[in-house]
This record gives C-alpha cells, sequence and structure tokens, in this order.
C-alpha cells in the first residue's frame, strides 16, 4: 500500500521474465470466447469462413459469389451450386494496458514491477503466437506521447508480432516509469478510438481511481474486444500493516487523510476494500469483461498457468 | 464518605482535567505516510463516524481512559473516607469505666477470658486508630482529637485533648482495674472543664467592644463522648449530653452481657453489744442476679482461721415484667460469735456450682473483710469537787471504770503517773495548773466543764458574762450528733476568744459567742464546755447524758460501736486517712496485693493520707515508733489495719445495661458493641488508576485507538 522505497526497475527481459517461466509459457496461447477477425492470416480460426485449408460448410451459391470456392463435386451431383466455405485463420490483437501512475508503484512486491511481468509474459505469449501485440501505458504526462496528442497516454506501443519482436516489446515496458496520476477514461476513450480490429485487451492496475473505472471500462469493452480486467493489489493493500496516528497521503494527488489506526477502522477499511473489488467484478460481469484480483505476492507463473487458464484467457 | 481535603482535589482538578483536554484538543502531530490511495480510507473514516454513537469518546479511548485515570488520582487525592458522621475535627471524650463491675469475666466466645475493661480498652484502642488523622496536606484543626478520661467513683483524665495517636494508645492501656463504685458525673465535668469558657463581646460605654469571659458557660467544639461501661452508672442520669441533631454527642459501648450472673457481698458490718462488748455479731448481706434459685456458703475467718460456714438461701431474680431486666434478690446471714479482741474478720462467699461455670462472673465482692477493735468500755476519771449530777450521769454509762477523785487526788495521782490508766478525765469546775511550757493538761483525753481551758492549746479567757441561749452547734460532730441544744438556758456565760491559726474548733455558738470547743494536738484532744453547767437546765435535759455518753465514746475509746462505720472501712475509691503517733516515722502502706507504696510524709499533727484506694482488700499501714492502742507491734515495726470492701448493690450487679438513661435522653448501646469505623479510599483509587493506566498501556500496544 504504502510507496516503494527505491523499486527496482528491471532493465531488460530476462528481469521479467526467468527463463524457467519462458519455458513454462511458451506452449500457452491467448484465447477468446470468441473467434476474432484478424488482419492477417494467423494461426487463429475466424468465424467467418475464410480461405484457409480447412473445410468448414457448404452453402448455397448466391450471385457474386467466388466462383473460386464452389464446390464441383456436390454441383455435379446435385445440380447445384454449393459454395465451400473454409475456416479462416485469423491472426488476434492482444491489447495490453498497463496503469503506469505513481500509485502502482507501491506495495511488496511492487505493483509496477508485478503488472511489468505480467504485461510482459502476456506479451510474450501473444508474440510467439503470432498474434498482433499492442501495450498502451496509461498515465497522465506532459508531452503527448502519442500521434494525435493525448496527455493520458504514457506510451503506447503496436503492431508487434513474431517472436523477433519480443526485445522490442521488453524494452518498452522496460522504459515504462510509474509516475502522476492517471485520467482513465479519457486514456480508454484515446485507446479505443485509436485500436484496430478486434481481439483481447488485458487491462492491469489497480483500478483505485477516485473518477471510477466504470466510464472507461466501457470504453474499452466496445467495438468488440473481449476484455479481461486484472486488479493488481499489494499484500499490504489487503492487510494494511500501519499503525498509530497517520496523515495518509495520496500518492497520485495529494489527497491527505487522517487517520488514527484503530482495530474498527481496520475493519471497516478491509470491508470497503472487499466492496470494492466486488464492485468491479459486478460491474465487469454486466459487461461481459471477465475480473481477475491478485495479489503481488502470487507467483506469476500460479496467475498465468493457473487463474488465466481457468477463465480462459489463455490456454 | 468524608473528604479529608476536598479543596486541594479541586483545585487539581480544575487545573489537570481542562490541561488534559486542551492537549487533546491540541492537533495530533501525525506522521506522514504516501499510500497508493486514500479513497478508502477516508470511506472508512466516514463510515466508522457515521455509525459511531458516541464517536467523540470512542475516538478518544485514550482520553477516556485518561479522563477516569485522573479522575481517580483526584479523587485519592481528595481522601475519602467512608463513615457516618461527616463533620471534621471531632473531639471525642473516651469515658472508660474502670469500676469493680468492669472486672467481670463475661464467658461468651466473643469476649474469651478477657475482662471487661480490657474488653473496653480494646474497643477503646479500635475508636483511636479509627479516628481521622491529619491528612497529608491538611491542617491540624480537621483531625480527630480525643481525650481519655478513666472512672470509677473519681474520674481521672489519662491524657488531654490529643490528636496523637501513640498518646491515645498509651494512656488507654494505663488504665487499670479498680474496685471502686463508678460515677458518671464527676467524669463528665471533669471533661466539659476542659473546654474553654464561652467569650462574648460586650458593647462598652465607650463604644469599644470587650471580650467577657462567661465563667461556667463553656464554649468551643462540642464533645462526643464515647463511654465504655457496662451501664451500671447510679448517677448517669444527672449527666446532660448536648443537643446536637446531625450527630450524636454521646454513644455508649456497652462492655459484658444483660444476663451476667454475679453473686456477691452488698452488705458487711459488725456490731459489739452494748452491754457486753464482747459479744460481736457479725451481719452478711448477700446479692443474687442469677435466674434460679442459689445456695451459697458463707465462710467465716477470724485472723485466718475458718471459725464458721453458713449457707445462704438466695431466691432467684425475677425478671421486671416493664424492663425485661432482673432485679437482683438479696438475702442474708449473721454470725454471731465472742471475741473480745480486736480482729481481722474476713468473710468468703463459696458461690461456685459444680454444672454451671458461669454461675458468678465477678469474685470481687466474693470476700469481705472487717477490721474489729477490741471489746472496750472506757475508764473514766471525774475530778470533781462534789457534783452528783455528773457522779449520777457517768454512773448511767456503760463504763469499765469511773474514779470520781478530788483535784489533790488528781495531783497526786498525776505525779504518780497513775493516770495513763484512764480513757477520760473530765474536770469539772478545775484545771490543773500549767506546766513550764504553759500547758495544762498532759498527753490523753480531756472533758474540761466549767473552766475555759486556756494556754498552748488552749483559748483566751475573757471571764463570765449574762445570760444567754444556744444558736447553732455542730449537728455532724459525733458529741453532738443527734442532740437538740435549744431549750438549752445558760444562765451565765463564759466568754472566751479563739486564737487566730489556733487548734481550737468552736463546736457551739451561743449568741454572745462560742459556746463549746474541741481543741487537739498531737497526744491531747480535749472537748472544753466553759460555761457553767450548774447555772443552766442542761444537767436537767436527756441531752446532757446522750452528750456525756458520745464524749466517752469520741475520747475514751475512740470507736463507735458499730464497727463499718469506723475509719479503719474503707470504700474503694476513698482516701485512706488516719492520725499516727507524733514519733511515727518511715511510714509505708502495704497494698492488698502484696506491695508497698511510696513512703507517707505525715502532717505536722502526724495525720497522713493516703489514696484514694483503688482495690478492696487489707490495707497495712506500718510505721517505727510508738504503736497506738489497738496497733499490732511486730519486730519493732507497728501494723494498723484498714480494710477496703466494695459493698456496692450497683457495683455487683453486673448485668448490662442496654441503655443508659441520661438527665435529657435515652442513650442505646450502638449494634452490638461494634463501632463505625472510618475507612480510608485513596490507596484504593490510586490502585484502580495504576490497574486502569496499565489496561492503557496495553491497549496502546494492541494498537486499539481511537
Amino acid at each position: 500500500m504504502l510507496r516503494s522505497e527505491n523499486p527496482s526497475r528491471p532493465t531488460s527481459m530476462e528481469e521479467l521474465l526467468s527463463s524457467d517461466l519462458i519455458a513454462r509459457i511458451s506452449q500457452l496461447d491467448v484465447s477468446s470466447k470468441k473467434i476474432f477477425a484478424g488482419k492477417l492470416k494467423g494461426e487463429r480460426r475466424s468465424k467467418k469462413r475464410g480461405e484457409s485449408v480447412e473445410f468448414a460448410d457448404h452453402r448455397p451459391y448466391s450471385t457474386g459469389d467466388d466462383l473460386r470456392h464452389i464446390d464441383w463435386n456436390i454441383y455435379a451431383r446435385l445440380d447445384h451450386f454449393f459454395m465451400k466455405l473454409f475456416m479462416e485463420e485469423e491472426d488476434l490483437s492482444l491489447h495490453i494496458v498497463i496503469d503506469a501512475s505513481a500509485s502502482s508503484d507501491c506495495g511488496t512486491p511492487n505493483k509496477f514491477l508485478y503488472m511489468q511481468q505480467v504485461a510482459m509474459a502476456m506479451g510474450y505469449i501473444g508474440l510467439v503466437n503470432l498474434n498482433r501485440v499492442a501495450v498502451t501505458a496509461v498515465g497522465m504526462r506532459d508531452e503527448d506521447l502519442v500521434v494525435g496528442g493525448e496527455k493520458s497516454i504514457a506510451g503506447t506501443i503496436r503492431d508487434l508480432r513474431g517472436r523477433r519482436r519480443t526485445h522490442d516489446l521488453s524494452r518498452f515496458i522496460c522504459a515504462l516509469e510509474p509516475e502522476r496520476e492517471t485520467d482513465f477514461t479519457a486514456a480508454a476513450k484515446r485507446i479505443a478510438m485509436t485500436r484496430r480490429g478486434k481481439g483481447v485487451m488485458i487491462v492491469l492496475s489497480d483500478f483505485f481511481m477516485k473518477e471510477g473505472y466504470e466510464t472507461g471500462l466501457r470504453l474499452l469493452v466496445g467495438r468488440g474486444y473481449d476484455v479481461f480486467a486484472i486488479q493488481v493489489l499489494s499484500p499490504q493493500e489487503v492487510e494494511p500493516d500501519i499503525a498509530g496516528d497517520l496523515m495518509l497521503r495520496d500518492i497520485e494527488d495529494g489527497d491527505q487523510a487522517e487517520v488514527t489506526i484503530s482495530a474498527p477502522l481496520l475493519k471497516k477499511y478491509k470491508q470497503n476494500l472487499a466492496a470494492y473489488c466486488n464492485g468491479l467484478r459486478e460491474y465487469c460481469a454486466r459487461r461481459e469483461i471477465t475480473a481477475l484480483t491478485v495479489q503481488t505476492d502470487t507467483p506469476i507463473d500460479t496467475l498465468l498457468l493457473d487463474y488465466m487458464r481457468k477463465r480462459g484467457l489463455l490456454r | 464518605m468524608i473528604w479529608a481535603t476536598p479543596t486541594l482535589a479541586l483545585i487539581a482538578a480544575a487545573i489537570a482535567v481542562p490541561a488534559l483536554i486542551i492537549l487533546y484538543f491540541l492537533k495530533l502531530r501525525r506522521q506522514t505516510k504516501e499510500v497508493s490511495t486514500t479513497l478508502l480510507w477516508k470511506k472508512a473514516i466516514q463510515d466508522l463516524q457515521a455509525n459511531a454513537p458516541f464517536q467523540k469518546l470512542r475516538k478518544n479511548l485514550l482520553l477516556f481512559l485518561q479522563l477516569i485515570i485522573l479522575g481517580l488520582i483526584l479523587v485519592g487525592l481528595a481522601q475519602p473516607r467512608s463513615s457516618t458522621a461527616s463533620i471534621g475535627g471531632q473531639k471525642l471524650v473516651i469515658l472508660i469505666d474502670r469500676s469493680a463491675s468492669m472486672r467481670s469475666v463475661d464467658g461468651t466466645e466473643s469476649l474469651g477470658s478477657k475482662t471487661r475493661l480490657e474488653q473496653a480498652k480494646a474497643e477503646a484502642i479500635l475508636l483511636v486508630e479509627s479516628m481521622r488523622a491529619p491528612g497529608l496536606f491538611d491542617s491540624e484543626d480537621s483531625s480527630d482529637e480525643a481525650m481519655v478520661i478513666a472512672f470509677d467513683t473519681n474520674a481521672e483524665i489519662f491524657t488531654t485533648m490529643t490528636a496523637d495517636q501513640t498518646t491515645l494508645l498509651n494512656a488507654i492501656n494505663a488504665i487499670e482495674q479498680t474496685d471502686a463504685p463508678s460515677s458518671l458525673n464527676e467524669a463528665f465535668r471533669l471533661a466539659q472543664a476542659q473546654r474553654p469558657n464561652r467569650y462574648v463581646n460586650d458593647a462598652g460605654a465607650d463604644g469599644t467592644e470587650d471580650p467577657i469571659e462567661l465563667e461556667g458557660i463553656k464554649g468551643g467544639d462540642t464533645f462526643i463522648f464515647h463511654l465504655f461501661s457496662d451501664g451500671q452508672i447510679p448517677d448517669a442520669e444527672v449527666v446532660r449530653a448536648d443537643n446536637e441533631d446531625d450527630f450524636p454527642t454521646f454513644e455508649y459501648h456497652a462492655m459484658g452481657t444483660a444476663n451476667a450472673v454475679n453473686i456477691g457481698l452488698v452488705a458487711l458490718r459488725a456490731e459489739r453489744d452494748y452491754n457486753n462488748p464482747r459479744k460481736l455479731s457479725i451481719y452478711v448481706g448477700v446479692q443474687s442476679t442469677d435466674s434460679i434459685n442459689r445456695r451459697v456458703d458463707a465462710e467465716l475467718l477470724i485472723d485466718g482461721a475458718p471459725t464458721s460456714v453458713r449457707s445462704i438461701e438466695l431466691p432467684a431474680a425475677v425478671p421486671d415484667p416493664i424492663t425485661n431486666k432482673a432485679e437482683p434478690t438479696t438475702a442474708g446471714v449473721v454470725f454471731e460469735l465472742e471475741e473480745p479482741n480486736g480482729v481481722m474478720a474476713i468473710v468468703r462467699l463459696d458461690t461456685s456450682a459444680a454444672t454451671n461455670p458461669q454461675a458468678d462472673l465477678f469474685d470481687t465482692d466474693n470476700k469481705g473483710t472487717l477490721i474489729i477493735p477490741p471489746a472496750k468500755q472506757a475508764s473514766v476519771a471525774l475530778v470533781t469537787t462534789g457534783s452528783l449530777y455528773l457522779q449520777s450521769a457517768f454512773a448511767s454509762l456503760p463504763l469499765s471504770e469511773l474514779s470520781v477523785m478530788s483535784p489533790s487526788e488528781y495531783e497526786s495521782a498525776r505525779n504518780d503517773r497513775a493516770m495513763g490508766a484512764f480513757d477520760l478525765v473530765v474536770f469539772d469546775d478545775y484545771l490543773p495548773e500549767p506546766s513550764d511550757d504553759g500547758s495544762r493538761l498532759d498527753p490523753g483525753r480531756y472533758l474540761v466543764l466549767g473552766q475555759a481551758l486556756d494556754g498552748p492549746l488552749g483559748v483566751e479567757d475573757l471571764g463570765t458574762g449574762p445570760g444567754t441561749q444556744l444558736i447553732n452547734w455542730r449537728r455532724t460532730h459525733p458529741v453532738l450528733r443527734g442532740l437538740t441544744l435549744d431549750g438549752l438556758v445558760l444562765a451565765e456565760t463564759h466568754n472566751f476568744a479563739i486564737p487566730e491559726d489556733s487548734g481550737v474548733v468552736s463546736l457551739a455558738e451561743s449568741t454572745k459567742g462560742p459556746a463549746i470547743f474541741e481543741t487537739s494536738s498531737a497526744d491531747v484532744r480535749a472537748i472544753c464546755v466553759p460555761f457553767d453547767i450548774g447555772k443552766s437546765n442542761w444537767p436537767f435535759d436527756v441531752s446532757f447524758v446522750i452528750f456525756l455518753g458520745s464524749v466517752v465514746d469520741y475520747l475514751g475509746t475512740q470507736a463507735t460501736i458499730t464497727v463499718d462505720q469506723s475509719e479503719r472501712q474503707l470504700v474503694p475509691g476513698q482516701v485512706l486517712s488516719d492520725r499516727l503517733p507524733n514519733d511515727a516515722t518511715n511510714i509505708r502502706i502495704q497494698l492488698p496485693r502484696g506491695e508497698s507504696s511510696d513512703p507517707v510524709i505525715p502532717s505536722a499533727d502526724g495525720s497522713i493520707v493516703f489514696g484514694p484506694v483503688r482495690h478492696s482488700g487489707i490495707y497495712e499501714v506500718k510505721w517505727a515508733g510508738q504503736p497506738g492502742a489497738t496497733d499490732v507491734v511486730d519486730d519493732g515495726r507497728v501494723s494498723r489495719f484498714f480494710a477496703a470492701n466494695m459493698l456496692d448493690t450497683d457495683e455487683s450487679n453486673i448485668q448490662t445495661l442496654p441503655q443508659i438513661v441520661l438527665a435529657n435522653r435515652t442513650v442505646g448501646a450502638d449494634a452490638g458493641g461494634k463501632l463505625k469505623r472510618t475507612k480510608d479510599w485513596w490507596p484504593w483509587l490510586l490502585a484502580a488508576a495504576l490497574t486502569i493506566l496499565m489496561l492503557e498501556w496495553w491497549i496502546y500496544n494492541r494498537k486499539m485507538y481511537i
């Protein structure tokens, strides 16, 4: 919960992903509840009947259809034109949104580092499965870091594809610095406007947003993206270890709260936290967003191999 | 509840409580911590404040605890004490009855083998220990003070008003049992005398106010009397206790039990037969408070040897239907014996009952002693020139010898030193010639009639005067007791003047001055009737013979017939006084318990005073020198015996009274003789404060702050 003192920042991919973890996640693939259309022919089956070699179905011919796909054998037997429909394999957009505000730079283990590691692992899985990977860091910055000018985006990298772009991804992620506040609504609006195609969007954040996360998530869930909201909390946020008469200062906006820690207050805080997390989950459930709350002391491989697979994000 | 130092506590509270609260009003110096978000915390605080009905107090549990601690300390600072009376600076008068009945050993379990006096002392010590000592920050004025007075017949201040408990405890412990009867009045007056006189401001003629002290009207603080007694005080009803509405000024702590049984001597008297003085009768009166018929043995010991045992039947004491208090019954027995010699008679009661150890709780009155002088009839020498009525009057008196002699025969016998054989010499109209030092009388006892005795012992003779009557005489003097001299007419008076500072006492006065006088020195005692009896109507009056008889008794035998009225019989509480021969030296008195008194210094005429005597029993006055007629000489030391007997019906009735009837009200014994004690609460309050302080420390360390 407290701001981390001198947090260690990863400088290379090896610090984000251990080789052991790489070995374990290499066979995973990003899954989606639906098969999305992709821009490139990828490894993903599309719902669209396409041009792959895998037969899917027949349908009666209608005017304007590509004559190349008429099943002449059926025509010979039934004297009717039937089109051969094939499973089309499409690539998947994997868009990772990472909260790079100052509030992420808290807790032990550090929340932002954890988010970086998750983002790197997911990005790696996406890259090795030839998905189109994009990462957007959300956070207020002074200068416009994205084309089109949006101060609520702290950085973005997009259209990465293939294993060789792994280092580009890790470089981008390692370069991120958590600072200042977020404008999640504005950032989500920007992301929704600029993303292309359809796919899976993973939002990594603590979702402690004073202006509310609802509008932002609603914007993100539009346009057919399959959104996963992963709420990352530090163990200290779940079980506060502070005591005494304190002046709590919000790391983002400097807001101050005078508290004298007491058992009833701690109890109330935990009730509020549970209610907040439940509220997030319920909101997500209504919007068909898969929500997941994870503490930073949860091992990454447990998160990836267990939690995410159970929720259908990976397979 | 008494507050020893309430003002101090209030001042401290006025300073400390606001100070503590102000400390909490001050902004807490909070440690700043940066957190990921204050969102949840603010919400939690808001929720908590909204849900807490006493959120101010809950918010400051530590303040709450500290206020409790401070409050306890402040209340402790006021030194609260629980007690019934809530006034400060009481002045207690502890009256402890040390009379004979307090020697009773009541057999109840709670009393054990203690006498009533010991129990009274123990309870008085409890009372003293419960007195309010000066508070830590207190002035002396607000502490209790007490004075200890022990009383029997006499009252004695053991300590004057003091707040010093050690002095009081020492005084109480110094009180000793006596065998005297009890009398409250003197003790009460003695206590009241310690109060200062009341002053009033009197505006004088010039307008200045002068405080005037009112003699006899007492001011100052009210005294609160605590009487430790068994209630058998005959004169309690003359005592007036102060009336105060809000607190009792007289408390009675009853010692002993209401149905205590005692059998004891209440009367003891010896008489010699008038005509046959050898015959001695000893009357014994016994009182019983037992509720059953009792039979006791009375044993008579003459000079230590058992002589006779008589049984006495005592009827049961009948409870009074109104007061339900057993009225003591009495019975008597008479011992008769032939005893011409002076003896010491002891009467002893055997009251033991084999089946009942509580048959007699008080044994002091089970023994009585009589010092019986020898049977004696006076031998009288009548020196006369021939007075027939004197001869016939003396002849009618029971005398061992009456020798009528003329003045010349007297002178010759005097020269032969033969007059010492006579107990009394009567000079009728004759006086011997003065010796070289001017005295006319040899050592002895004399009745001088018709002559004014002059010389060193006598008066200044002024000659005769006209006739008159007697107008006043000492009705209490042994020789004039019971006489009526109103009808006495003197045809001629003999005037004389009594020198100042002489040992002459006028016994009767006529209109012209003294008419009869008594003179005495260490070895001479004489009664002088200077007027001529022949020229009066006295010889024809019966009072004349009675007068002569009284003179023979008074001067001749030195003992009245009734023994118990003699000066050798005492009651504890009385003063032992006697006159010893002039040459008596090294005078000491052996007390009943065997110890010897300090040397007693006699006055110029041989008088000694000792006492008051405290205990019943035999007092033996010993000296070196000339013995008196009845004295015992042993190994060069002369002994004279005195007997002190209690013989008091009130003291022998040892039933504890449940209430004392004073002049203006009746005071009941406090419940069960228990004392209301004050108790200091401040140590408990401080202990509670310490406990809460530890609780607070524990809470602080459990991180349970609000």
